[in-house]
């Protein structure tokens, strides 16, 4: 059996990864997470675990360094890597959506977005027909509209909360994001049977 | 932007340095004398192009190609591929003289990076082109040469995936309502995006038969060892698609007789974005690179792009890839080195002469041009003084 090697976000979503596999049946000790290791083995199932920034994963995917992964759904949408998404885990429910000051229209002149998602806010107003101007930014993306950089901001909504503590409104949901299994194509194939029992298995147990 | 430095090169270029290039030669040596072997005359073609013809009719996309103008006005492009070129020198002159043609090339192409590093924007391909024939043997000669030019590298580690455009089609126009429809999953099954396809059938409302049939067939198609397996899916009331599958069949059996069951998967699924694959494709995967190292197919729809309908078939391989996976040899060639001085010059050419003569590496070097010796002579298998006095060292 040949050693399987999955990315994984670090966080939050690991944990929930791995109490899946470990509900698949697969033979995982239960004090992984122990250090800030970044490579951890469990030799019982020839598995040994990446931990990277949620972004990365399906970097180390598309290279092959990693054989699988579990990525979100934004990540893969926003970076368009040539990966295979075999799998919808349906942990860490979310969604993208615009947000801005309540009873607030888009600027006439330069209308002006700021987001984590620069790919998936300039795809989301072309298909509108609107040309917009993006502005990257790396988090607190709330900020943006109460400071006045930008009139929208397009990003991950959860619970709404952290919308609403800031005094924002939802404006339209974009796209609804789950955490994916995603294999590198070489990989697919050469540990074809590996990677199939885990879907198998993963989907069994989530039935 | 940071301005540009000396030392850089444009995004995505890569010097080969000796070595590598070494073992690229060596790559190259290997494929001349098996393709010339099995009948297959290699064949250069510009490394410009118009775009008009051969950038709009390959498939690579737009954003992808390296464009140009020359003084008329004329788009040129770098060449993306080189099926394309060899297509057009098929097309309007080769034919006519021999049918059907087999070419081979080795050549470097030229890919623009979108995003970042990683991967290479100009990389040597290597593969062949079989036109005018569209018979099975054709096609099974292609993967069966492409699959024993892996192994002649050294590669044990390989597999191959089968699949066929036309029969995919097919059966994707059976199972859906409408074309637009048969294409939104197509583009899906490009991207193996199998979560995608799923919820993509759910929205179609088809029945619930309907769907489960789309959502299984997705997932049995994919992997199957034996062309047997996917008979449930083939409508036997459907003449073309039994035409396909019996196609596929005895393309099995000449793979089988060949030897390459074992290497082979079936992938009904397998397909690509390239839209003049009519018939059988396939990729070629080898451990050690991330990435595909190579693919194949018939493509008599880009034959008929230029106006031609004798249909062909052909692959090519990423030479860039293949040395990834390619394990260096530990065996250090002979090389001599003779260290001479101004008294010993007509000597030590004479010597070199004498040693090249029976097929021994040798460089000849003036002593006092080297400032460390000790580190220059590490580059050599053996080192040989001619200088006054005839010592070795001082």
């Amino acid at each position: 059996m040949s050693e399987l090697t999955i990315a994984m976000p670090k966080g939050r979503i690991f944990e929930e990864a791995y109490a899946l596999l470990q509900k698949a049946g697969f033979q995982l000790p239960d004090d992984l997470e122990e250090s800030r290791k970044l490579i951890v083995e469990a030799p019982g199932e020839k598995i040994r675990f990446i931990l990277a920034k949620p972004m990365d994963v399906p970097v180390y995917v598309e290279h092959g360094v990693a054989d699988i992964g579990i990525a979100g759904k934004d990540v893969l949408l926003e970076q368009n890597r040539s990966v295979h998404e075999l799998l919808d885990l349906k942990i860490s429910t979310c969604y993208i959506a615009t947000a801005g000051l309540p009873n607030t229209v888009l600027s006439d002149i330069a209308p002006r977005v700021a987001t984590k998602y620069p790919e998936i806010a300039s795809h989301f107003y072309k298909e509108k027909g609107e040309q917009v101007e993006i502005i990257g930014l790396n988090g607190s993306i709330e900020l943006a509209p109460m400071i006045g950089l930008a009139d929208r901001i397009v990003d991950i909504v959860s619970t709404g909360r952290t919308l609403e503590e800031n005094g924002l409104v939802e404006y339209e949901h974009i796209v609804d994001v789950t955490s994916r299994l995603i294999a590198n194509p070489v990989s697919y194939r050469l540990k074809s049977e590996r990677i199939r029992d885990m879907v198998k298995r993963l989907k069994e147990s989530m039935e | 932007m940071t301005p540009i430095r000396k030392f850089e090169k444009p995004l995505g270029m890569r010097d080969s340095f000796p070595l590598m290039n070494e073992k690229k030669e060596k790559v190259r040596d290997i494929g001349r004398q098996f393709f010339q072997a099995r009948g297959y005359d290699f064949i250069k073609t510009p490394t410009v192009e118009y775009y008009e013809t051969i950038g709009k009719a390959s498939a690579i996309t737009d954003s992808s190609l390296f464009k140009l103008v020359d003084r008329q006005g004329e788009t040129l492009v770098l060449r993306p591929d080189m099926t394309t070129p060899i297509v057009r020198v098929a097309t309007s002159k080769l034919l006519k003289e021999q049918i059907p043609l087999r070419l081979a090339y080795f050549a470097n192409v030229f890919r623009a990076q979108e995003h970042e590093g990683g991967r290479p924007a100009e990389f040597e391909q290597m593969g062949i082109e079989l036109i005018g024939d569209q018979s099975v043997y054709a096609d099974a000669e292609m993967i069966i040469t492409a699959s024993e030019f892996v192994q002649e590298l050294g590669i044990n580690e390989y597999r191959l995936t089968v699949g066929h455009a036309g029969l995919l089609q097919s059966l994707l126009a059976q199972m859906t309502q409408s074309e637009a429809q048969e294409k939104e999953l197509h583009k899906l099954l490009v991207e193996k995006n199998m979560v995608g396809f799923e919820e993509t059938v759910r929205t179609y409302g088809l029945s619930e038969e309907e769907e489960n049939n789309l959502i299984d067939f997705i997932g049995q198609a994919s992997n199957v060892q034996s062309i047997e397996q996917l008979q449930p899916f083939i409508d036997e009331m459907n003449h073309q698609q039994m035409n396909m599958f019996s196609y596929l069949n005895n393309l099995s059996l000449l793979l089988e007789n060949a030897s390459l069951s074992s290497m082979v998967t079936y992938d009904l699924t397998l397909t690509s974005e390239m839209s003049y694959y009519t018939g059988m494709l396939f990729e070629v995967f080898a451990s050690g690179s991330g990435f595909v190292v190579g693919n194949g197919g018939r493509y008599d729809g880009l034959l008929e792009e230029f106006n031609s309908d004798v249909g062909a078939t052909g692959f090519g391989l990423r030479v860039d890839r293949l040395l990834e996976v390619i394990k260096p040899s530990t065996i250090r060639e002979s090389h001599t080195l003779l260290f001479f001085d101004e008294a010993n010059y007509l000597e030590a050419v004479k010597e070199a002469g004498m040693l090249r003569s029976q097929g021994m590496r040798t460089t000849i070097q003036h002593l006092k041009s080297v400032e460390d010796r000790q580190a220059f002579q590490t580059n050599f298998t053996d080192v040989r003084w001619l200088i006054e006095g005839g010592g070795t060292n001082e």
